[in-house]
């Protein structure tokens, strides 16, 4: 039996405007909708394949505020057994070695995992060095942008696809994988599965549960501290071309110069 | 539903249908509906996520809900412009009848379809001579040694060509007073003396309109749902979801229709300001918005009181939802037109193609003016029209 632990972010919705607090600079969850971001859903959705394929059970792991409830149902929904939610103030702020050692200390009460999958990066952060640094803090191989996956027993192939080319990785359990958008289509819960979801049991942890320096955490022990912020401005006016009866050809020049063609 | 929240469960329910039929979007319809296409994809991918039998008993594979998660259903296929016609009948009318009324041995056969999507079955009651006048119906079942014999016709049935059978409301033969009354047969669309014809529409829609020819068709006993006897109780049983799933069929409609009027509204801009900050475009809006938002009110208070057992107390909202949202609908649709302008019907906006569609919702199941009636009867107290 594969015991698959995916970790899971609730992110502001790409769709809504997304807005850091004028104070501190971190994300300010009250201007956008919370949603489960979508990677996870996609490596919600590869742990359930695998479940699927063979024996499993899948736990979802989630750092996050009390309303993060909502992402954790949605990946029980879609099928996924039990979930570990950690949620404390002290979180609030926490930098991504800070979150990657409290995912490693909520990882030790899941009781004997195979496999981490994870998406490859959040839509807010963006930093997409999680995975590999959890990986780190374990001492298990890491296998990151995964846009392919197969278990053999305890034999892990992944393909792991970045701008520079495809890599084929190979690695024995217990691993971390991280997977790309490019990876699977994730199902809709049904019906049953959400009607089930309520009823599938969620741990609720604190920092204090988990063995985890609370001077390392937050925003006080981020090793990094933001500044500065501004919105990005708005996108400059593009280049007007005149159809003289040779307008294809200045657009193919334009486009020549950009090295778009 | 308990207090004016729906469950985190519907909720997440509405979240799941919404994204699916996102997925497909209005484009698809039309292009089905237009193209003579079914929206086959879009019910078989919903009927394996269990969203069309929401209502069917669990242990017939259903989702065990009540007729208010099928109406939320409804209403989130509708406003994601992807309208399902079908579900109006198929889960809503017949499985409902077939759980409530059907004997084992018929729940056995037709309910797991139902829950998966994989039986469509249509409903056939109005009669080109009877309208809504139930007591006129003379499609008529005779007893032949076992087996029924059935005549009649039938018009606007939605969605025969997609069904496996057709739910037909005739009449029988009272042994002991000679009088005729209502009786329920599953009709599969391939029994010998079964044909139907379809009716040209102006209609955009992808579920078209059949007559029906029942000449002699022969049925095994069992094709009677349940008892004789409990017809009318049955055939109640039917039209208040009927009447539930078309409410929310308009109110799916119209929230459609009002998300793009107001997202056109923000958007264009032709005297230096969105023509939305212009009170002749936004209260205009801002009344249809009321006007649906308490037609689905009226809907969930019905669906409520429809899944607490009341079928009574139901009729009453039922009707009261099915007449408001449709008034709801036509005119939000029409507002939307509006707030458009020229591009309101021009095909790309995906706008024109409701007005046909929310317009029916004022005919059928049962006309505005028959809703009245009731209202004016039952409601009011006042003398009987009919």
């Amino acid at each position: 039996m594969t015991n698959i632990v995916v970790l899971v972010k609730q992110v502001p919705d790409t769709y809504s405007e997304r807005k850091l607090n004028e104070s501190d600079h971190t994300l300010d969850r009250e201007s956008a909708d919370a949603v489960i971001d979508e990677i996870n859903e996609r490596a919600v959705e590869e742990a359930l394949k695998i479940k699927e394929a063979g024996e499993g059970e899948v736990t979802v792991l989630c750092v996050g505020p009390d309303r993060a409830t909502d992402a954790i149902r949605k990946a029980l929904s879609m099928g996924a057994d039990k979930a570990v939610h950690v949620s404390d103030e002290a979180l609030q702020g926490s930098d991504m070695v800070a979150t990657a050692k409290v995912i490693a200390g909520a990882l030790g009460k899941v009781d004997g995992y195979d496999l981490v999958i994870a998406g490859n990066e959040a839509s807010d952060g963006r930093g997409g060095a999680i995975p590999a640094m959890l990986a780190e803090i374990l001492g298990v191989p890491q296998l990151t942008h995964a846009r392919e996956l197969s278990l053999e027993g305890t034999t892990l192939k992944v393909d792991r696809e970045t701008e520079d080319g495809v890599t084929h990785l190979e690695a024995n359990l217990p691993a971390v994988v991280s997977v790309t958008e490019k990876i699977n289509e994730p199902r809709y819960p049904s019906f049953k599965g959400i009607m089930a979801a309520k009823k599938k049991p969620v741990e609720t942890l604190t920092v204090a549960d988990l063995g985890v320096d609370a001077g390392e955490l937050g925003l006080s022990g981020a090793a990094a501290t933001v500044l500065e912020a501004a919105p990005k401005p708005p996108r400059a006016a593009g280049e007007r071309v005149e159809d003289d009866g040779d307008g294809g050809t200045k657009v193919v020049e334009y486009l020549a110069g950009q090295k778009l063609i | 539903m308990v207090g004016f929240t729906e469950s985190e469960e519907r909720q997440a329910l509405r979240q799941a249908v919404s994204e699916l039929a996102h997925k497909y979007g209005h484009e698809y319809y039309t292009g089905k509906a237009r193209g003579g296409g079914k929206t086959d994809e879009l019910w078989d991918e919903a009927g394996a996520l269990g969203y069309l039998g929401v209502s069917v008993p669990e242990e017939y594979g259903g989702g065990g809900g009540g007729i208010g998660d099928l109406a939320a259903v409804c209403e989130e296929f509708c406003a994601a412009g992807t309208p399902m016609l079908l579900m109006v009948v198929s889960p809503a009318i017949c499985a409902t009848v077939i759980a409530r009324y059907g004997t084992d041995e018929q729940r056995a056969r037709w309910l797991p379809g139902f829950a998966d999507g994989s039986v469509r079955m249509a409903f056939g009651i109005t009669e080109p001579d009877a309208g809504s006048n139930s007591h006129r119906i003379t499609t008529t079942a005779a007893r032949d040694g076992e087996d029924w014999i059935l005549n009649g016709r039938k018009v606007f049935v939605s969605g025969v060509d997609e069904a496996d059978a057709v739910l037909i409301v005739g009449r029988t033969t009272d042994a002991r007073t000679g009088k005729l009354k209502p009786a329920l047969f599953v009709v599969p669309t391939d029994t010998p003396g079964f044909e139907y014809k379809e009716i040209p529409m102006d209609l955009v829609s992808a579920d078209k309109q059949f007559g029906l020819f029942l000449d002699d068709v022969r049925l095994p006993a069992d094709a009677l749902v349940g008892s004789e006897d409990a017809a009318l109780a049955q055939l109640f049983a039917g039209l208040n979801p009927e009447r539930i799933m078309s409410a929310a069929f308009s109110v799916g409609i119209a929230r459609y229709a009002l998300d793009k009027a107001a997202a056109y509204a923000k958007d264009r801009n032709v005297w230096g300001a969105p023509i939305g900050s212009h009170q002749g475009i936004a209260h205009p809006l801002a009344e249809v918005k009321i006007e649906t938002e308490l037609a689905k009110l009226m809907g969930q208070k019905a669906a409520a009181l429809y899944d607490a057992g009341d079928d009574h107390g139901a009729g009453e909202a039922a009707n009261m939802a099915k007449y408001a949202a449709a008034e709801a609908a036509t005119r939000t649709v029409d507002q939307a037109v509006q707030t458009h302008g020229g591009n309101g019907l021009a095909s790309e906006y995906g706008l024109g193609t409701l007005l046909g569609a929310v317009r029916v919702g004022r005919i059928a199941p049962v006309s505005r003016e028959m809703v009245l009636n009731f209202v004016a009867q039952h409601s009011l107290g006042l003398p009987k029209s009919y």
